[in-house]
């Protein structure tokens, strides 16, 4: 039967890291390749033994598939693709394509000379991973080889994020990756057509959350920003690049000149030179709408957000600086950082996660002294902000994926089971379709019915119909006769007639004949009316006819009955039938031998 | 989702929230809910009114909202499900058994009370497990359902004023009767202490029972209105002023909006009265709730009028009646709906210990928790 397999790779129940294994038509997909930022060991990277025991990848993988640029999605990629070994194709958008090896390259600068790790990819390796990389549009059917094919559609969430459908003959599953389904300030909501796939993965890590609105979180971050400017702080907020700063600028140009505020506003130079470069990105990636609003607000046309200079860090008086990098790391964040950070009026305001070994994550674990270069100590007295403004889909918002795409079978990866036995019971009783939610390292195989389409032929689709009975009804299978020809890629039904003559074939009729005795002191006119009365009554519903010319037939089964020279008593039935018929056939010789019953008249 | 024209209004409203609210959270249901019920500290359960099936669920908290000293290290603002169930039919009324996982319902179609348990932490589903019998079968209305904390879980429930019962759960056996020779529909029960308890008609006739004696239940009759053919609701102030059963205060609002606070030692006297301002909406006996808050002395929040939640204080109202301003008014709801949607308000709660924290819950599924900032308080 046809199978689609898929294999969350991991250990137990831990989250924060996303790989999985899936087997299609003959076909192996690793879909994401991603760093588990919890652990320093090689805990961090996914088990890749499920694949093979030892050697390089290549062979076993048909295509990598990267959804976005979070390191718990790709961190890993250039370990299994240097290290471990893989040289195949390695899929993902363009945004993707261009953000990945920056954040890699960044991550791994804070592991290896940051915490002094050794087992870890280097530099080169991030770069001959990349070029691995083949970039991915939107709606576009990229054939990966003969028989598999992928499709990424738009998934919202971060900046060339994609759910990526995945296609093999009649087989398919679809990706979600991550993805939200409220639009955001700067991102669409995800969009998937009904393409009706066999699977749907998605991530359940948001699946029993009800998220609050992106307006509260917005709220939040202004009356944070207002209530440090109006006590005369200073408020640090350390970015990546564009994206969410386009949008936490936009928030506050709006919010500045809705109260008529008068601290300045400054983004770092660093962000400046990103900027342009992601803002061309940007723009051929988003939606019409969203590329409107961005082409009336370039980055560099706010009114009241000016590029910083570092000598304004000491500056007297309120401010607000967005500058890179974002986990404070290194750079002017950092250097802005260590500035303020003795002062209890200014604030930081941390928008996203911090790897470990990095500034920001330290204060965000309550850390309030840091070591610095040269065994100096700094206090952190300023106060301290985390703020999440990712967007993911929540419960209600797999639903309307679900409804979207309307998968036949649904899987969850990264859930405990029991804690989400409500949500597998609602998809299932809404949509009467099977979720599955399996452990890492645990494999969950789903059997499909793919449809297999076959052309008929005109001539056999009339002679089917003119053969009467009941209108074709899809819930009763009809059996019918003809040839099925599988020529190139195409499968055809036509009748047998038809095959013979494409295939210059003599078309051959097999009879078989056989003769029976019988006992029986009537003329043969009337022992073969007695059989035929004898036959009507055994054989109800069958097809017989006394004919004229002294036969009876029983469907196309031929009776005749002629005398023994030497015994007008007995009788020799000669039975003949066409193959087609040899079930009937030897039925009836078996029961003409018995002999006729007497008492027929 | 397109971005309304209402934005604007929004983004009005959320400007000045920046100010007059400490915590706010906005949130969507898939399904409005009628029904919050505590169910712990951080948790509270909500659930369905459609006509067929609907959900029940128990939502925790965001840790944010009680992160008191590293608040600002806490990011996370969304609810957990943490536990959920089907229903076959609408949930109209709501309580949780104190001491137990157990919640009981009503459908508002009939007296029966359906019986769940919300699991624990080995499964995430909520379950039915049973079913208690009303006194008598009611056709219309829907019973109000009462419990307080006891050895054995125990339930009051009735439609009515004649057929309130106090039943077991266990075993379904009735412990107490209720008997009166009247048959007002209730709009709520309420008990007051371990054994005394408020049977609120929405005649305005307030039935004050004890479980322990067989003695017929006082009644204190409903306050001069100037309208006829009024609902009223009912709340008594629980907790430590109320060690003493008949040294509670019990408001009373009428569907005209007018407000009364008596205590029940001494119930001719009219404590203090007040005319409120609500919109003249077409309100049904299940739209409407007030409450005492339990940790901000003399305050009362009325909701189900309209869009609005009001929070009023009850300590500067008088005996003659007077039109009263809310000292604030959450109109959150109103806000980021569609202006003809006519959203009303459909429920809310206190928190039972942080003095200004409430959630409210909306016709259009939305539920918000908010901390209000008192404006009038000096600094």
């Amino acid at each position: 039967m046809p199978e689609i397999k898929v294999t969350p790779l991991g250990a137990g129940q831990d989250v924060g890291r996303s790989c999985i294994l899936v087997s299609i038509g003959g076909k192996n997909i690793m879909l994401d390749c991603g760093m588990h930022m919890g652990f320093n060991d090689d805990r961090r990277f996914p088990d890749f033994s499920y694949i093979t025991q030892n050697g390089r990848l290549t062979e076993f993988l048909d295509c990598v598939i990267i959804s976005h640029f979070h390191l718990d999605h790709c961190g890993a990629l250039p370990f299994m693709s240097e290290m471990v070994g893989y040289d195949g194709p390695i899929y993902m958008t363009h945004p993707t394509k261009a953000i990945c090896p920056i954040l890699l390259e960044d991550f791994r600068k804070i592991t290896v000379d940051k915490k002094g790790e050794t087992n870890f990819f280097t530099s080169q390796m991030i770069k001959d991973c990349m070029k691995k990389v083949v970039p991915l549009n939107l709606h576009q059917t990229v054939q990966v080889d003969d028989e598999l094919e992928i499709k990424a559609y738009y998934a919202g969430h971060v900046l060339g994020a994609a759910m990526v459908h995945i296609k093999v003959g009649s087989e398919s599953v679809v990706y979600t990756g991550d993805y939200n389904m409220t639009p955001d300030r700067h991102l669409g909501a995800a969009w998937i057509d009904k393409c009706r796939p066999d699977m749907l993965i998605s991530e359940s890590t948001y699946a029993t959350t009800i998220r609050d609105s992106k307006r509260c979180r917005e709220r939040d971050f202004l009356k944070k920003v207002h209530e440090s400017i109006e006590r005369g702080g200073k408020v640090l907020i350390p970015v990546f690049a564009l994206g969410r700063a386009q949008e936490l600028c936009i928030l506050l140009e709006t919010f500045w000149e809705r109260m008529n505020l008068k601290a300045p506003i400054y983004f770092s130079t660093g962000l400046t030179e990103k900027a342009n470069h992601y803002y061309k990105l940007f723009i051929t990636w988003t939606n019409q709408k969203i590329r409107k609003t961005f082409v009336q607000r370039n980055m560099f046309e706010f009114k009241h957000i000016k590029p910083f200079d570092r000598s304004y860090a000491d500056n007297p008086g309120p401010m607000v600086v967005f500058a890179t990098p974002g986990m404070l790391h290194a750079g002017q964040s950092l250097q802005i950082f260590k500035k303020w950070a003795g002062n209890e009026k200014n604030m930081v305001i941390m928008p996203g996660y911090c790897v470990q070994g990095t500034i920001g994550h330290k204060i965000l674990n309550g850390q309030r002294k840091l070591e610095m270069e040269g065994r100096a100590t700094l206090d952190v007295k300023l106060q301290v902000e985390y703020m999440s403004f990712s967007a993911h889909a929540d419960a209600k918002g797999i639903m309307q994926l679900i409804r979207m795409a309307e998968p036949r079978n649904m899987l969850l990866v990264h859930g405990e089971a029991a804690k989400m036995e409500f949500l597998k019971g609602k998809i299932e009783q809404e949509f009467s379709i099977d979720c599955y939610m399996p452990a890492n390292g645990e494999t969950t195989t789903v059997t499909t019915n793919p449809s297999v389409p076959v052309d008929i032929s005109l001539n056999l689709l009339k002679r089917e119909m003119a053969l009467g009975g009941p209108l074709p009804d899809p819930k009763k299978p009809r059996a019918m006769h003809g040839t099925l020809i599988m020529k190139e890629n195409s499968l055809k039904l036509v009748s047998s007639e038809q095959a013979l003559k494409e295939l210059g074939l003599n078309e051959h009729q097999l009879r078989f004949t056989c003769r029976v005795q019988l006992q029986d002191p009537h003329s043969d006119n009337d022992t073969l009316h007695r059989i035929y009365t004898h036959l009507k009554s055994v054989l109800k519903g069958y097809t017989i006819q006394h004919l004229p010319d002294g036969t009876v037939m029983v469907e196309s089964i031929v009776i005749k009955v002629s005398s023994s020279a030497e015994d007008a008593n007995t009788k020799v039935l000669l039975l003949s039938w066409s193959y087609q018929d040899e079930d009937l056939g030897s039925f009836l010789s078996t029961l003409l031998k018995k002999g006729l019953p007497s008492g027929l008249c | 989702m397109d971005e309304p024209e209402c934005d604007d209004v929004l983004d009005d409203w959320f400007i000045e929230s920046l100010k007059t609210y400490k915590d706010l959270y906005v949130y969507q249901l898939e399904c409005p809910t009628k029904v919050i019920e505590w169910t712990s500290g951080r948790t509270v359960c909500v659930a369905g009114y459609g006509s067929s099936k609907n959900e029940i669920l128990e939502l925790r908290l965001p840790p944010k909202l009680f992160a008191n000293e590293n608040k600002g290290l806490c990011a996370e603002r969304d609810f957990k499900v943490v536990h959920g169930g089907f229903t076959d039919g609408p949930v109209h009324c709501l309580k949780h058994v104190p001491g137990t996982r157990c919640v009981v319902s009503n459908d508002g179609r009939s007296s029966e009370l359906q019986v769940w348990e919300l699991g624990g932490e080995d499964s995430d589903v909520i379950r039915r497990t049973g079913s208690v019998a009303g006194r008598s079968v009611v056709s219309e209305g829907g019973s109000r359902i009462a419990a307080r904390l006891s050895s054995q879980p125990q339930v009051l429930h009735g439609a009515r004023s004649g057929d309130v019962q106090l039943t077991e759960l266990t075993s379904g056996q009735p412990l107490y009767k209720l008997e009166t020779d009247s048959a007002d529909p209730l709009s709520s029960l309420q008990f007051v202490t371990d054994a005394v308890f408020l049977a609120c008609c929405c005649n305005g006739n307030v039935y004050i029972a004890d479980t322990r004696t067989a003695a017929a239940p006082q009644l204190s009759p409903p306050p001069v209105s100037s309208g006829e053919s009024v609902l009223w609701w009912t709340d008594a102030s629980s907790g430590s002023s109320c060690l003493d059963p008949t040294s509670c205060r019990i408001v009373r609002l009428s569907s005209s909006g007018q407000a009364v606070i008596s205590d029940l030692r001494n119930q001719r006297e009219a404590a203090s009265q007040a005319q409120l301002d609500v919109q003249s909406h077409h309100c049904n006996l299940d739209d409407v709730t007030v409450s005492w808050a339990p940790a901000l002395d003399g305050c009362i929040a009325v909701s189900g009028f309209s869009g609005a939640v009001q929070i009023y204080n009850t300590s500067v109202w008088r005996t003659e009646l007077q039109e009263a301003q809310p000292l604030f008014q959450h109109r959150g709801h109103t806000v980021s709906s569609q202006p003809d949607d006519g959203v009303f308000v459909t429920s809310h709660v206190w928190h039972p210990e942080r003095p200004r924290t409430l959630l409210s819950a909306a016709s259009d599924g939305s539920v918000h928790v908010w901390d209000w900032v008192d404006q009038s308080a000096g600094s």
